[in-house]
C-alpha cells in the first residue's frame, strides 16, 4: 500500500498492465498446448497416408480425405464393437450409480451404531491402491470362466464404487432434516423417502457421476484387454489392433479417423454438462 | 384412592414399557433398512476386495501357474525373496521410483501455477479457459496416446517437424530414447485439467476478507502468496501430493500404449518406461508366474503404503489445518 503511494499512477499503471500481459500471454500459452495436439489430430485424421508417411510433415493435409472415416467403420465391425463399449458402459453406470446412490444415502441419513466404521472402509478404499484387486480378481474370475464374459462389468456395478458412494454421501447430508420428517409424518419409509424425496432431488449428482462413470469405462483401456477377448472387446482395445494393411503395416491416419469417432462423443457429452461434471470433480476430489 | 393410584401407575408403567418397545423396533427397522441399502457395496467390498486380497496373497505363496489350483505348490516367501535377486525388478523400481518424483512435483507445479493465472482478479473468458485446459483429461487414455504418438514419432511426428525447422534433419526417437520424458509430458497433458480445476476451487474459496486484510497490513502480491495464499491452500496440496504419487506408482496403461508392438499387448516398453506395473503384469501374462506376479504386486503395495505414511508424517511440519475451510482438512 505505502510503496503504492510513492510510485507514479503512470508506472502503477503499466505495472498493472504488464501483469497482465503476463497473465494472458501464459493462459494462451497454455491454451496452445491443450489445443494444438487436439487440432494436430483432427487434421491429420483427414490426410491421405502417403501425406501422413512423407518427411518433414506438414500441419495440415494438402489433400482432405474424408474417406478416412469410411474406412475407420468399415475395416471391422466398428458400431458393432462401439456397441460393445455403449453397453458395458451403460450397464455397469446404470448400476453403479444406483448402488452408490442407495449406500450414499444410507451413510448420510439413517443414523446407526456401526455407521462411522463402515464409512472409514469407504475412504480407505478411496486411498487403497487398487492394484492389489485387479490380478486377484483376474484370477478368481478366471477359476469362474468369467472372464472373456461381460459380467464382470456387471459385478462391478452392484458392488458400487467408494468414489461415489462418498460424493452422494456428501450430497445428500446436506439436505434438510425437515424434508424427511416431512415424508415421515406422510407414512413413508426409508425406501419411500429415498426413491420420492432424495432422488428427484440429486439429478445434478446423478448426471455426473453418471457422466463420469460412462466416461470411466468407454475410455478404459486395461480391463477389456485383460478380461475380454478379441470377438467381444471394446472399441478401446479394438482400435489398437484392428486397423492393419494387408501387408500387416498400420494405417494411422485411418486408426486416428476411428479414434476422433470414439473420443467425439465423450467431448461432446462433456461440454453438454461440463458446469455440472466440473463441480462433482471439485466437490468429490476436494472433500476427500 | 389408593388402588387408584395404583393402577394409574401400572398404566404409566405400560405405557412406557410399549414406547420403549415402539423405540426399539423402529430403531430395528431403521438398522435393517441401513443394512439393505449398503448391502450391494457390502456384499460388493467383501466378495470383490476383501476375498480377493486374501486369494491374492495366497497365491503369492505358491506357484500356481495358472491352470490347475491342486497342481500348485506352497512355497512360503519364495516369491517374496526372489523379488531381491531379480535385476529387472530393481530395473522397474528405480524407473518408477523416477516416474513418481519427476511426475508427480511437474504436475502439482505447473496445474497450481495454471490455476493461481486464471484466479487473479478480472481474468477475461475464466469460464471458457477452464472448461479448455480440461479437454485433454476428458479424452480416453487411447485417443490421448494416438494424439501424441504423432506427434513424438522419429519420422513423421509434428516435434521432430518443428525442430528440423531449426536443425534439418532431425530424426529423435523421442518414444524409445526419451521414453520416461515423454510419458511424463502425455501424464501432465492429460492431467492438467483436473488438477487444474481442485487447485482453482480451492483458490476460489479462500474469504474474500483474509485477503482485503492481509492488503491492508500492507502486505504486497508476494507476501500476499507466501503468507496467505499457500498456507491456506496446503491441505489441497497435500490431498494432491498424496493422490498424485498413489496413481504415479500405480501406472500401467501409458507405457503399455505407447510400447512397440500393440498387438503383442504392448508388454515390451522400452528400458526408459519399463516401470514396476509392468514387470509385475508381464509376470503373470506372459510367464504364467501367478505366485511371483501377485507376490510383486503385494510389495508394490507396502512400498506405496510406506511411501503414503511418510508423507502424513511429514504433514504437521507443512500442512496448515488451523485455517481449516470448507473443502479442506484431513483426508
Amino acid at each position: 500500500m505505502t510503496a503504492r503511494t510513492h510510485t507514479s499512477p503512470v508506472a502503477a499503471t503499466t505495472g498493472r498492465l504488464l501483469r497482465r500481459l503476463v497473465a494472458y500471454g501464459s493462459l494462451a500459452l497454455f491454451g496452445l498446448l491443450v489445443a494444438v495436439p487436439l487440432v494436430y489430430f483432427l487434421v491429420t485424421s483427414f490426410k491421405p497416408m502417403e501425406e501422413y508417411l512423407t518427411y518433414p510433415p506438414r500441419f495440415f493435409p494438402t489433400r482432405w480425405r474424408p474417406e478416412n472415416y469410411e474406412a475407420a467403420v468399415t475395416m471391422f465391425p466398428y458400431f458393432r464393437y462401439a456397441g460393445h463399449s455403449l453397453f458395458l458402459g451403460l450397464s455397469n453406470t446404470i448400476l453403479t450409480v444406483a448402488t452408490s446412490a442407495m449406500a450414499g444415502f444410507a451413510f448420510a441419513r439413517i443414523n446407526v451404531r456401526a455407521r462411522d466404521k463402515l464409512f472409514t472402509i469407504i475412504i480407505a478404499m478411496l486411498i487403497v491402491p487398487g492394484i492389489v484387486v485387479q490380478i486377484p480378481q483376474f484370477i478368481i474370475f478366471a477359476r469362474l470362466k468369467l472372464t472373456g464374459t461381460w459380467w464382470p462389468w456387471i459385478l462391478w456395478g452392484l458392488a458400487a464404487s467408494p468414489f461415489f458412494v462418498f460424493m452422494f454421501r456428501q450430497f445428500f447430508a446436506g439436505f434438510p432434516r425437515e424434508l424427511e420428517d416431512a415424508a415421515e409424518i406422510d407414512g413413508c419409509g426409508p425406501f419411500r423417502t429415498f426413491w420420492a424425496v432424495f432422488i428427484p432431488n440429486a439429478k445434478p449428482v446423478i448426471a455426473t457421476a453418471f457422466i463420469l462413470n460412462f466416461a470411466g469405462v468407454w475410455g478404459d483401456y486395461v480391463n477389456p484387454f485383460l478380461f475380454l477377448k478379441d470377438a467381444n472387446t471394446t472399441l478401446a482395445v479394438k482400435l489398437q489392433i484392428g486397423y492393419l494393411s494387408p501387408h500387416g503395416e498400420l494405417l494411422t491416419t485411418i486408426v486416428l479417423a476411428g479414434a476422433m469417432l470414439y473420443v467425439l462423443p465423450l467431448v461432446i457429452a462433456f461440454f453438454l454438462g461440463q458446469r455440472h461434471i466440473l463441480e462433482g470433480v471439485v466437490t468429490s476430489g476436494l472433500k476427500g | 384412592m389408593a388402588n387408584n393410584q395404583q393402577a394409574e401407575g401400572q398404566r404409566g408403567a405400560r405405557w412406557r414399557k410399549s414406547a420403549r418397545g415402539r423405540k426399539s423396533a423402529r430403531a430395528r427397522r431403521r438398522t435393517i433398512s441401513f443394512y439393505l441399502f449398503i448391502a450391494p457395496w457390502l456384499l460388493g467390498f467383501v466378495l470383490l476386495s476383501v476375498v480377493p486380497l486374501c486369494i491374492g496373497f495366497f497365491t503369492s505363496l505358491t506357484n500356481y501357474d495358472g491352470f490347475d489350483p491342486a497342481d500348485s505348490k506352497f512355497v512360503g516367501l519364495d516369491n517374496y525373496t526372489r523379488a531381491f535377486s531379480d535385476d529387472r525388478m530393481f530395473l522397474s523400481l528405480s524407473r518408477t521410483l523416477l516416474w513418481a518424483a519427476i511426475n508427480t512435483p511437474l504436475w502439482l507445479v505447473v496445474t497450481f501455477c495454471m490455476a493461481l493465472v486464471l484466479n487473479q482478479k478480472g481474468i477475461k473468458g475464466r469460464g471458457f479457459l477452464r472448461t479448455l485446459y480440461y479437454v485433454p483429461s476428458i479424452v480416453p487414455i487411447v485417443g490421448v496416446v494416438w494424439i501424441w504418438k504423432i506427434i513424438l514419432d522419429n519420422n513423421f511426428g509434428l516435434l521432430n517437424a518443428i525442430i528440423s525447422i531449426f536443425r534439418p534433419g532431425t530424426a529423435i526417437p523421442f518414444m524409445s530414447q526419451y521414453a520416461l520424458q515423454s510419458l511424463s509430458v502425455i501424464a501432465l497433458w492429460t492431467g492438467l485439467g483436473s488438477g487444474m480445476v481442485i487447485f482453482l476451487a480451492g483458490l476460489q474459496d479462500i474469504p474474500e476478507e483474509l485477503i482485503e486484510a492481509a492488503q491492508i497490513d500492507g502486505a504486497n502480491a508476494l507476501q500476499l502468496f507466501r503468507h496467505v495464499t499457500l498456507p491456506i491452500m496446503t491441505p489441497i496440496i497435500f490431498f494432491q501430493l498424496v493422490l498424485g504419487l498413489i496413481s504415479a506408482f500405480q501406472q500401467l496403461v501409458l507405457p503399455m500404449l505407447l510400447a512397440p508392438g500393440q498387438e503383442a499387448g504392448g508388454w515390451n516398453p522400452p528400458r526408459g518406461s519399463y516401470l514396476y506395473m509392468i514387470h509385475a503384469y508381464r509376470q503373470l501374462f506372459i510367464y504364467q508366474r501367478y505366485g511371483y506376479s501377485t507376490a510383486l504386486l503385494w510389495l508394490l503395495f507396502i512400498v506405496i503404503m510406506a511411501l503414503t505414511l511418510m508423507v502424513f508424517r511429514t504433514a504437521r511440519y507443512w500442512v496448515f489445518y488451523e485455517v481449516e475451510i470448507e473443502g479442506g482438512g484431513q483426508p
